[in-house]
């Protein structure tokens, strides 16, 4: 457990120190900022559109930097053969894999957290602030969402280069993000046999509808049928095969 | 007690990169073995089968066939990894991390520390000249500061074996040297050490035995003077006379040279070294040198060598 830990410590730090974390964190910024001033120009409330900007902005971030430094993860080491002193050390790949991709849960987890100080900022200069509690559960399921794409993009990062790995994690997902509305809206347009091969798929795909409480949260809607634990165990259920596979994968690959 | 490395019968293929039906043996059923305290240095041209066999003892690939053991168990074992360090070829490091930082973080991972992992560190750092730059980010470093890094991270848990990848790769004169003397020093603390070289001045001076291979095929294994055997001695009469006796002198044998005031002539074997000096003397003329001498190790790296049956 100590030796997963050094290597997400280590990791960590070095996505910390990389610059290109504070361009985009300074990129998420300027979009925040946009925001506000679109407020300014449309008729509605607007806490609900700072609401709906802020928390969709911390989503679309948080896939961004996990994809972007995800997808090069393992085989950035591979290349730069970094990899090598380090599994000359009493490290276990598996080891190496989980303490990869629990380096970069922390680097999320402090990059949600920052958004979210900014994000909380926002709300209390425009007297909102009192509603950032109530969209603790929307941020917990984006880094749920996130937590899972960090690990399709270190299985791809195991299996192939970063371009190929970048389209194979963005696929990824685009399935998840958009299953659910594809699969209801094909379904009752077609043939009985087609709707029982979509049926099926929609239990194989990723499905990141389960995580989506945002609207509902920024609406007051409340959860509508929506749950947490749900979401937490179909997230964890997720990491665990992916994580899986990209250990059986990684125990067999010749490091050259 | 086992010896720190093992190898029987190794043999490494791989898939060929364009035609997938064929396959490329890179290494072909070699053995040697490496005692403690030694120095084992592997010569052999770009492509021979060096760093292929490094890595199957480091566990990075698998042996397509032989066995692999280091201190009596398989290679890419677990705990095995705790008495060995390992510098890659051209190593290089993550470039936002401080020396001090990954000397900390390559220390924690062999099972070290505390404050005796902190002056580890920072000794081994002062060992490879690098303390002055332990709070340099690594992306500031040059090739060399790097490759001694490479090394500081590979002796901080004092393991018993170190396997070194072209240590001596993209230093100048100065670091050689350093490097050259750390690695004798490891020798005198009764490690062992393996390193592979092209560098082979290297080889011969630190290596208490060397292994050449060639088209990943071990060609000799044993001491610098087992390689070069007896039967290789090139011997060499210089010789000189009065200026009425040169032109004649090029009659006296064939393949005669000519060296500023003398002539030279190479023997193959002692007996014609022996037959063709008392002619010399025979004939009158004055022997300047007359002499036996090992060929170097690159003579013999480049010409080929016979194998040595040495384990």
């Amino acid at each position: 457990m100590n030796r997963i830990f050094n290597v997400a410590y280590y990791t960590f730090l070095e996505m910390v120190r990389n610059k290109v974390l504070y361009i985009l964190l300074f990129f998420a910024m300027f979009i925040f900022v946009l925001g506000i001033a679109i407020t300014q120009m449309t008729i509605g409330d607007e806490l609900n559109i700072i609401s709906d900007i802020g928390l969709g902005t911390i989503e679309i971030f948080s896939t961004v930097l996990s994809i972007f430094l995800g997808i090069s993860l393992v085989q950035k080491e591979l290349s730069l053969k970094t990899l090598h002193p380090l599994l000359s050390r009493p490290l276990s790949r598996a080891e190496y894999i989980l303490g990869k991709f629990t380096g970069m849960i922390l680097m999320i987890v402090l990059e949600i957290v920052v958004m979210c100080a900014i994000f909380a900022a926002l709300l209390f200069v425009y007297g909102g602030i009192g509603r950032f509690v109530t969209y603790i559960p929307a941020v917990y399921t984006i880094f749920l969402q996130t937590a899972t794409v960090i690990s399709v993009a270190v299985l791809c990062s195991t299996l192939t280069e970063p371009a190929v790995a970048a389209m194979l994690t963005i696929s990824f997902y685009l399935i998840g993000a958009t299953s659910y509305n594809l699969v209801y809206a094909i379904t009752g347009r077609t043939s009985e046999t087609v709707a029982k091969v979509i049926t099926t798929l929609r239990y194989i795909l990723p499905d990141f509808s389960h995580f989506n409480i945002k609207d509902n949260l920024v609406y007051g809607r409340g959860l509508e049928g929506l749950s947490i634990g749900f979401a937490s165990f179909y997230a964890l259920f997720i990491v665990v095969i992916v994580l899986s596979v990209s250990i059986i994968f990684f125990n067999t690959k010749e490091i050259n | 007690m086992a010896k720190p490395v093992e190898i029987r019968n190794l043999t490494k293929t791989f898939r060929h990169p364009m035609k997938v039906w064929d396959k490329i043996e890179a290494v072909k059923d070699f053995s040697f073995s490496v005692e403690t305290g030694e120095i084992v240095g592997f010569v052999g041209h770009n492509g021979a089968g060096k760093t292929t066999t490094i890595k199957m003892m480091m566990g990075f690939i698998a042996p397509t066939a032989g066995e692999i053991s280091i201190f009596g168990e398989k290679a890419g074992n677990i705990e095995i990894k705790k008495k060995i360090g390992f510098l890659p070829e051209r190593p290089y490091f993550y470039s936002e991390l401080t020396s001090m930082e990954l000397l900390k973080y390559f220390g924690r991972l062999s099972g070290m520390k505390g404050s005796s992992l902190i002056d580890k560190a920072e000794k081994v750092l002062r060992r490879v000249a690098l303390y002055n730059d332990r709070n340099r980010k690594l992306s500031s470093y040059s090739k060399g500061m790097l490759q001694r890094i490479g090394i500081a991270q590979a002796i901080i848990h004092d393991p018993e074996l170190v396997i070194m990848d072209e240590p001596m790769s993209g230093l100048d004169p100065i670091g050689r040297r350093e490097v050259k003397e750390i690695i004798r020093s490891l020798k005198r603390e009764g490690r062992s050490v393996i390193f592979s070289s092209h560098i082979l001045s290297d080889i011969e001076n630190l290596s208490d035995r060397v292994l050449i291979i060639e088209n990943g095929v071990r060609k000799s294994f044993g001491t610098v003077r087992e390689i070069v055997k007896p039967e290789n001695i090139r011997f060499t009469i210089e010789f000189g006379g009065p200026d009425e006796m040169k032109d004649a002198a090029f009659s006296l044998f064939k393949g005669i040279r000519v060296a500023t005031d003398r002539f030279v002539i190479d023997c193959p074997d002692l007996l014609d070294f022996n037959s063709k000096l008392a002619t010399i003397v025979k004939k009158g003329y004055t022997v300047h040198d007359a002499r036996g001498s090992y060929p170097s190790l690159e003579e013999i790296v480049f010409k080929g060598s016979s194998e040595v049956g040495h384990e």
